[in-house]
């Protein structure tokens, strides 16, 4: 969810799949260790081979797998899940949208707030009503099939069971597509419908840089934490040398005009000027051929948006009062990036920023439709994904277990990432399990440090064990956040394709693939007749 | 395991369910037609509990509350965690939203509009810079605070906060003379075209107005309903003090008061001294005799802030007590509800010598700021003469501090007139007496002396 200013981080592709392949590699000969061990067990030496005979069939079924099959195993699931009354779920949805707009009071006063909580309605009650439609028919769809035995029919004919597998995740993927389009179609009107003329409904098109702080002194530092419960911005004083820097990778091509936006939190430690809000400057810089050119000074209009439009050729009055000129193109934006520096004016006074505070706005503006459908593909991908994760279940388990399975990884695995990422990265306070204990029982403060001497050394190497064990359910559970692209699209703005839509599809892609094999290899294990 | 076989399980079953239904239907039976229902429906009419009874029914709401059966409690307290999360993230449109999604479920749970509309006009209004975003805020809390009071039409508190939002938040907040101007003329001028938002002032009347009218309806409501929130005597006062603090804001008001012509400027300030004089006179008739003549009971007897010594004695006999109780717990009201000091000073304010003497004075201390020293002398000089009289005349006056920091400062810019003028401080002078006793305040007087542009 995006907090209190939108802050994209980057996905890291190469990063990203060093990891998968990791998790995926080590899963994998764990796995195939355990089934030989297994295996051995009870057959002795035949069970080693078995299990190479195994994994030699699933090579031959991988490599001759129909698309025929595939299409037609699907084409019957996505039959008999409009049988099963999947679509029942359009009637909830018609009667949440009539009576929405009851709920939703809006502010005649101030509709522009108003956007991003219709958005959020939108979306929330899309996932919200497509979510267990998908997972319960993902996850009880092959335990049905083995429950009346029409699975029977499918496996003993030429079909595979990589075929039934993924036939079931495209089937189920295909209706909950339909689905989500529906609802999205409709969303998009009811929003239209909702939002005043007078709030234009646009996308627009940010290029976010980096940013680094400079103390008061001018020395590279950080901001200043005034004391917000969530410090998400950091503050920079006024009347200082204290500033952010911004610097942005400019795209290729040179527009006369280039947009900034900005949307700074004021903080005052007095009252002064009450009449005006804060006032603030941005400065241009070209440190190699040390070119600074200060922009005119605005006042801040605080959680909106403040725009300065930047022609190509600058002006300005240096010290001396004479006027210099500037081309933006040759003279300030160097190696593709153009540096900002924002500073506020008021001594004693302080703006808040953050990374997403600021940015170039690519103009012209894309139409809002453009970033809702963005949006809603990342819904439509978390969809896909709980499929996968419903039928592979579902290859194992039952019906009821398969749901539950995949509740709690969807469902309550979300909230608890945070926590396993802090655990794992060793940045939660208090430490892990068997330190959390000694700090309960000795009644141990979390931010006072353990005694030094063997009795810490020994409850931290321990704790490595149920660390590790966190590190391997953190990879296991998806983690949906990025996946959800409301919050953009109801503050106007597109969804950034490395911070949002990239990860979310390179989580269902990496889920897929072993999703895929753990499903088929539970089928060949699973005894049909087991109902 | 008992003998006994299905079929007789289930008509053991089913008497059971018979004989629970007994006391359910006494017990719930809803009232309709001839009926007049169960015991649970007897109390609520007898007791005004019925959602309609206890002000305008909201379907939206009441069909809320009836899907989540039991488990409002729990869904509430899942949005005021949201709620608190989006404040703590500064999403305010989610906040919003999410403030009205609570009232929904808790319609009649007075704490939580009070909390709520509170929340919105001083806490959310106060993370805004510009004043008009402050003002939309607080606009906010108040007809939020407003729309309680159309669901809980009996509860005095809900009218109260309305009418304190409109009072003494529009026109005690440090942005008061922008709050005090928004209000009969809304920042948002595409949509109100330059006149008050007709939700929350639908007559274009002054705040302090709008506030006691408020104020008025509380204490109707409070004749029949008991209030939680303070002291009797204090509550039922809320009407007088809204005009005392409307005569006090006019007063305030006349130190903006500019024009590009100075005998139009001094005919302006005589006239917003003159109408903040006649509005004290006018206060000083209803906190006397609507407020100062109103009956509070307190432990020992029944008494009234106005009350000279025939009342004394027809109160100490109503109530079979000394008539030194009496005199005790009238003292006490008095000094509770600071009735002395607001009777004398709008008397005093009420006096047409009182309203030339603050206007002398101001007008004085302007001319000493414009460099016109002579002028401003003079003014000044007739200005304490006036106050000087006044003070004598009231005496309780004389030691309030705002009283004395008008005559200091008075006196200190008419020293600073003479020392430009180059002439010295004559031995007597009005308020000398004043100026002695109070040198205490000096050092504030003239920090503030330092930091003004003269």
């Amino acid at each position: 969810m995006l907090g209190l200013s939108l802050q994209p981080v980057d996905f890291d592709l190469v990063a990203g799949l060093v990891r998968w392949a990791l998790a995926f590699g080590v899963i994998a000969i764990v796995s195939i260790i355990v089934a030989i061990v297994t295996s051995f067990a009870m057959y002795g030496a035949v069970g080693p081979a078995r299990v190479g005979a195994g994994l030699g069939q699933a090579v031959r079924d991988f490599t001759s797998i129909s698309a025929r099959r595939v299409l037609a195993i699907s084409s019957l699931t996505f039959k008999e899940a409009i049988r099963r009354k999947a679509l029942l779920v359009f009637v909830v949805f018609g009667v949440l949208f009539m009576f929405a707009s009851w709920f939703l009071t809006g502010d005649s006063n101030r509709p522009e707030l108003d956007v991003e909580v219709y958005v959020g309605f939108v979306f929330t009650a899309v996932s919200w009503l497509v979510l267990p439609v998908a997972m319960l028919l993902a996850c009880w769809g092959i335990p049905e099939d083995i429950r009346v035995r029409s699975l029977h029919t499918v496996v003993t004919k030429p079909a595979r069971r990589n075929e039934v597998v993924i036939g079931r995740m495209l089937g189920f993927s295909a209706i909950s597509t339909l689905i989500v389009a529906v609802m999205g179609v409709v969303g998009y009107v009811w929003i239209v419908r909702q939002v005043p003329d007078s709030v234009p409904l646009i996308c627009r098109v940010p290029i976010y840089g980096n940013i680094q702080f400079l103390d008061r002194t001018g020395a590279e530092g950080k901001g200043v934490n005034v004391g917000d419960i969530v410090e998400i911005r950091q503050f920079v004083e006024g009347g200082s040398k204290a500033a952010a820097i911004w610097e942005f990778p400019m795209p290729a091509g040179e527009p006369e005009k280039l947009r900034l936006e900005s949307r700074f939190e004021a903080f005052r430690t007095y009252k002064g000027d009450m009449n005006r809000t804060l006032r603030v400057r941005y400065t241009l810089l070209n440190p190699a051929k040390k070119i600074e050119v200060p922009l005119p000074v605005f006042n801040v209009a605080e959680f909106s948006q403040n725009e300065l439009d930047v022609d190509r050729k600058v002006e300005f009055k240096n010290e001396k009062g004479k006027v210099e000129t500037f081309d933006l193109y040759k003279d300030l934006i160097t190696d593709g990036k153009l540096t900002v520096k924002v500073q506020c004016l008021d001594r004693g006074q302080y703006i808040g920023v953050s990374i997403g505070d600021f940015f170039v706005r690519q103009l012209p503006d894309r139409s809002f439709a453009f970033g809702y459908w963005k949006a809603m593909f990342g819904i439509w991908l978390m969809i896909i994904l709980i499929v996968m994760i419903g039928v592979t279940a579902s290859c194992f388990v039952k019906g009821p277990i398969a749901t539950l399975l995949c509740f709690c990884m969807v469902v309550l695995g979300q909230p608890a990432h945070d926590f396993m990422d802090k655990v794992v990265s060793g940045k939660q306070v208090g430490g892990g399990a068997l330190e959390s204990v000694y700090r309960l029982v000795t009644q141990m403060n979390q931010t006072v440090p353990l005694p030094e001497g063997g009795l810490a050394t020994a409850i931290q190497t321990l704790d490595r064990v149920p660390s590790e064990t966190l590190r391997l359910a953190s990879n296991v559970i998806p983690d949906l956040r990025s996946f959800w692209m409301a919050g953009w699209v109801g503050k106007g703005l597109d969804v950034p394709w490395a911070g949002a839509l990239l990860p979310s599809i390179a989580v269902t892609l990496g889920f897929a693939l072993p999703c895929i094999l753990l499903g088929y290899f539970s089928l060949i294990l699973r005894e049909l007749e087991a109902k | 395991m008992n003998k006994l076989s299905s079929r007789e399980r289930k008509i053991a079953y089913f008497v059971g369910m018979l004989v629970l239904l007994i006391p359910i239907i006494v017990l719930g039976m809803p009232s309709g037609g001839s009926s007049n229902g169960g015991v649970l429906a007897r109390m609520r009419t007898e007791r005004d509990l019925g959602e309609a009874s206890l002000g305008r029914v909201d379907p939206t709401s009441a069909t809320m509350n009836l899907l989540l059966l039991g488990l409002r409690g729990v869904a509430v307290n899942l949005l005021r965690m949201d709620l608190d999360h989006y404040k703590d993230h500064k999403e305010w449109a989610k906040m919003r939203a999410t403030t009205e999604s609570v009232i929904m479920l808790q319609p009649h749970y007075i704490e939580v509009w009070r909390f709520l509309s509170w929340n919105l006009a001083f806490n959310v209004s106060a993370e805004w810079d510009a004043i008009p975003d402050r003002f939309f805020w607080v606009k906010e809390g108040g007809k939020f605070s407003q729309r309680g009071t159309l669901r809980n039409q009996d509860v005095p508190e809900l009218f109260w906060d309305t009418g304190n939002n409109w009072g003494k938040k529009i026109g005690r907040s440090d942005e008061w003379r922008y709050f005090r101007k928004y209000f009969v003329s809304d920042p948002n001028t595409a949509q109100f075209k330059g006149q008050a938002d007709p939700e929350i002032n639908p007559s274009q009347k002054d705040n302090y107005l709008v506030a006691k009218d408020w104020f008025i309806t509380a204490n109707q409501k409070e004749e029949t309903r008991v209030q939680h929130i303070m002291m009797r005597a204090l509550f039922r006062s809320y009407p007088a003090r809204s005009t005392l603090d409307y005569a006090d804001a006019q007063q305030r008001d006349a130190k903006y008061v500019t024009r590009e012509n100075k005998e139009e400027e001094a005919a302006a300030l005589e006239e917003k001294f003159n109408l903040a004089r006649t509005i004290f006179a006018q206060a000083f008739e209803e906190w006397t005799q609507d407020f100062g003549k109103t009956e509070f009971q307190t432990s020992q007897c029944l008494v009234k802030m106005e009350a000279d010594e025939d009342d004394v004695k027809a109160l100490a006999k109503a109530s079979n007590v000394k008539e030194e109780v009496i005199h005790h717990w009238i003292d006490h009201y008095q000094k509770v509800t600071n009735y002395r000091y607001w009777r004398e000073r709008a008397r005093a304010e009420a006096e047409t010598d009182m309203a030339k003497a603050h206007r002398l004075l101001y007008e004085g201390e302007r001319a000493v700021k414009a460099g016109e020293l002579e002028r401003g002398r003079k003014l000044l000089e007739e200005g304490m003469g006036l106050y000087a009289g006044m003070l004598a005349k009231f005496t309780e006056l004389a030691t309030e501090e705002l009283t004395v920091e008008e005559g200091m400062w008075g006196v200190l810019i008419w020293h600073k007139a003479l020392d430009l003028l180059g002439k010295p401080v004559p031995e007597t002078y009005p308020l000398k007496k004043l100026w002695d006793a109070h040198q205490e305040m000096l050092p504030t007087l003239q920090d503030r002396y330092n930091s003004s542009s003269y």
